[in-house]
């Protein structure tokens, strides 16, 4: 019996000390993101998985890259992390990724919208899951464009403009459009919207030639120069993020931005309306909008990937999938998701419908981070009068060059 | 009882442990590392340059075309420091002698309020300028139109020289109260009766303060200016919250194209880059700092 007892308890320590797994994983936190509700998966998927320990960590979006590249620097990066579609090349091309095609099924795969995954892919390789998608369309006041005598949604450039142009009473506080414009991410991205929308890219996704500085392009950064006369004053300092409180405030006739924030406003008493942002004089789409993919990836330091790739798979069925999107109010990437009854309220259609003239975020770019730097650059300067749009984006397609070049 | 020879050392070990593990191994490292080519993504695979990285602090004009993009930010380094030291010493000088005199009531209440921006995290007190300096809902605005001053809201922080300025004097406001309070303590070692003799010579106020107050308090002066330079000088959270470097590059200083070198723009730069500038830091402020020194040797000889 003794001999019986001992046996079990070297058993139940052994277990103890060597059986429990630990599976670190990094996630965003702020504009949608909550810890609640990201903590709630780690904890049904240990109790789906006993031995297993899920260490959720947490970081601000503006910080999530540099979470990312100091925990590598430190030989501690996380098993499974939450990056943006667009870090890819870079992190993939300096082997920060495990490679996901071999735990990625057929039946997985087509979950999805086909499109979801091509911001997913590079190389050859798939480096991750779509987590979050995203669509912007233009959120606008209904008071105030009723207050200006607009009776109908712009649908061109011409309109936009004019419509702006009839909002804009800085004397009242009111401005036609809100823009943003500081050294920030999310200002690539909305400036991306006017560049997309008239036809250009940062980069030709299929040669990786820099487009930067076509015409197209060039008209996009004036045209948005044009438009932030009659935006709110000082947008060089005003990140995206930051114009719903400007927006909540009844101080903005329209701006583009996600859903999430337009259920914020509608909260906060605004009448809220959606229009689809109007194709540019040199495109033949009539609308645009730039989907935007996050994921979720496994690290290359990710000391057990079956286990990674698990939680991953465990995130991604469609109850939690589902769960997960219209928690924080993402566009749904998954097929059979967009069927959920949250999907079919008024407030969704615009931003599903959207994905009709979707153009990839950052297809064909090599390093995000710097070329962002280099059209932040360029659009600042327009926008201080440093520079004209031309050789704005002249300087920036050749940084850009150097940088497809490496 | 005669001690043994080996006594001293065996007393001096724990802080030369401390000395070798937090300053000699860093900068050793930093040192080393300055010579390769390799990011934190993949510190495993490294390139030998020589010196490659130091050419390129002075030869990348990609970001910014009139200086290197390490030039650049130096000069701009240089300036910013100069403005926050500025201010920290003048109105620290200032609100030490008010603290000190022998009128102000309140004294107490002062000395604790003081330390509040000095308690507050750096990132908080940041956040807390960021919003105060905002056009459409900051503070600042709101009283300046509230009296007249100004007809349109004013954007600190969204144009190059204004958001140059802003971003010193808020780390002027973070940095004043060690200033005001180290000065506090060397105005309050002058002994009275310098004053109470002076005053029976028949000299102003004036002359008080030019030929005993400041002759008095220069060592403490000199001391903690030279202390405010090289934290000014390391200053990252103010300018990072306030503005990331822009706008284009107007408030990016040597911290801010540090930490862009190192975790930001990986193709361009890298850690190998990132240090070299960072040498270069070091070996300028350390220069800065033993010309201080000996000035203070001159001083006290």
């Amino acid at each position: 019996m003794k001999k019986f007892l001992f046996i079990a308890s070297i058993l139940v320590l052994g277990t103890l000390l060597f059986g429990a797994q630990t599976l670190t994983v990094l996630m965003p936190i702020g504009g949608g993101y909550t810890i609640q509700s990201q903590e709630v998966i780690a904890k049904s998927f240990e109790q789906a998985h006993p031995g297993v320990k899920v260490n959720m960590e947490f970081v601000g979006w503006a910080n999530l890259w540099n979470k990312i590249i100091t925990s590598f620097g430190a030989n501690a990066a996380p098993d499974v992390m939450y990056i943006a579609s667009r870090w890819i090349p870079a992190l993939a091309s300096m082997g920060a990724l495990a490679p996901l095609e071999n735990y990625i099924t057929v039946q997985k795969e087509h979950m999805y919208y086909p499109s979801v995954w091509s911001s997913l892919i590079y190389k050859g390789h798939y480096w991750g899951v779509p987590r979050a998608m995203s669509t912007k369309v233009f959120v606008y006041n209904k008071k105030i464009f009723k207050e200006n005598g607009i009776t109908k949604v712009p649908t061109n450039w011409n309109e936009l403009l004019e419509d702006a142009k009839k909002i804009y009473n800085p004397k009242k506080g009111i401005y036609g459009i809100l823009m943003a414009g500081k050294k920030f991410v999310s200002t690539v991205t909305q400036f991306e919207q006017y560049l997309c929308a008239n036809g250009g890219e940062i980069v030709d996704p299929n040669t990786g030639k820099v487009e930067i500085d076509s015409p197209q392009a060039v008209k996009a950064l004036s045209f948005y120069k044009e438009l932030s006369k009659y935006a709110q004053p000082g947008i060089t300092n005003w990140t995206r993020e930051d114009l719903i409180k400007l927006f909540e405030a009844g101080k903005g006739g329209m701006y583009i931005d996600h859903v999430h924030n337009a259920i914020k406003a509608m909260k906060a008493g605004i009448d809220v309306g959606f229009f689809p942002i109007p194709g540019g004089p040199d495109s033949n789409a009539p609308y645009s909008t730039v989907v935007v993919v996050d994921c979720m990836a496994v690290s290359s330091q990710a000391k057990n990937k079956e286990l990674a790739w698990e939680f991953i798979n465990y995130m991604s069925t469609l109850k939690e999938q589902t769960r997960w999107d219209t928690l924080q109010g993402f566009v749904p990437p998954m097929i059979k998701e967009a069927q959920e009854s949250e999907f079919q309220k008024w407030y969704w259609k615009p931003y599903i419908q959207a994905l009709k003239y979707g153009h990839p975020q950052a297809a064909g770019i090599k390093d995000w981070v710097s070329t962002a730097n280099a059209i932040l650059n360029a659009i600042q300067s327009v926008l201080l009068n440093q520079s004209t749009p031309q050789a704005a984006l002249e300087k920036a397609a050749k940084t850009i060059s150097v940088l497809q070049s490496q | 009882m005669k001690a043994k020879k080996s006594t001293p050392y065996i007393f001096l070990l724990p802080l030369l442990m401390a000395f070798g593990l937090f300053l000699f191994y860093p900068l050793t490292k930093v040192v080393m590392d300055s010579f390769y080519k390799f990011n934190f993504l993949n510190p495993s695979h490294k390139v030998w340059v020589g010196g490659f990285n130091y050419k390129w602090l002075f030869t990348f004009r990609l970001y910014s075309p009139t200086y290197s993009y390490f030039v650049g930010a130096l000069l701009k380094t240089v300036i910013w420091v100069g403005g926050s030291v500025a201010i920290k010493v003048l109105l620290g000088l200032g609100g030490a002698l008010l603290l000190n005199s022998e009128f102000l009531k309140w004294k107490k209440v002062y000395r604790t309020l003081l330390i509040i921006p000095w308690s507050i995290p750096w990132a908080m007190s940041a956040m807390i300028w960021y919003w105060t300096l905002n056009g459409q809902f900051g503070i600042i605005n709101s009283l300046l139109l509230h009296l007249h001053i100004i007809e349109e809201p004013v954007s600190f922080l969204a144009y190059p020289v204004s958001a140059f300025i802003s971003t010193f004097i808020v780390d002027a406001w973070i940095g004043l109260p060690f200033m005001v309070i180290m000065l506090l303590s060397g105005l309050q070692t002058i002994p009275k009766h310098l004053y109470e003799a002076a005053t029976i010579d028949g000299a102003g106020d004036f002359v008080k303060f030019t030929k005993i107050t400041l002759p008095m308090i220069k060592p403490v002066l000199l001391t903690v200016s030279l202390l405010s330079i090289v934290w000014t000088f390391n200053s990252f959270a103010p300018i990072w919250i306030l503005t990331r470097g822009g706008p284009v590059t107007s408030t990016t200083t040597l911290p801010i194209a540090i930490y862009n070198t190192s975790f930001r723009y990986l193709m361009f730069g890298g850690v190998g880059k990132a240090s070299a500038m960072t040498i270069f830091q070091v070996l300028l402020v350390t220069s800065l700092s033993l010309f201080y020194i000996r000035t203070l040797k001159g001083e006290k000889s």
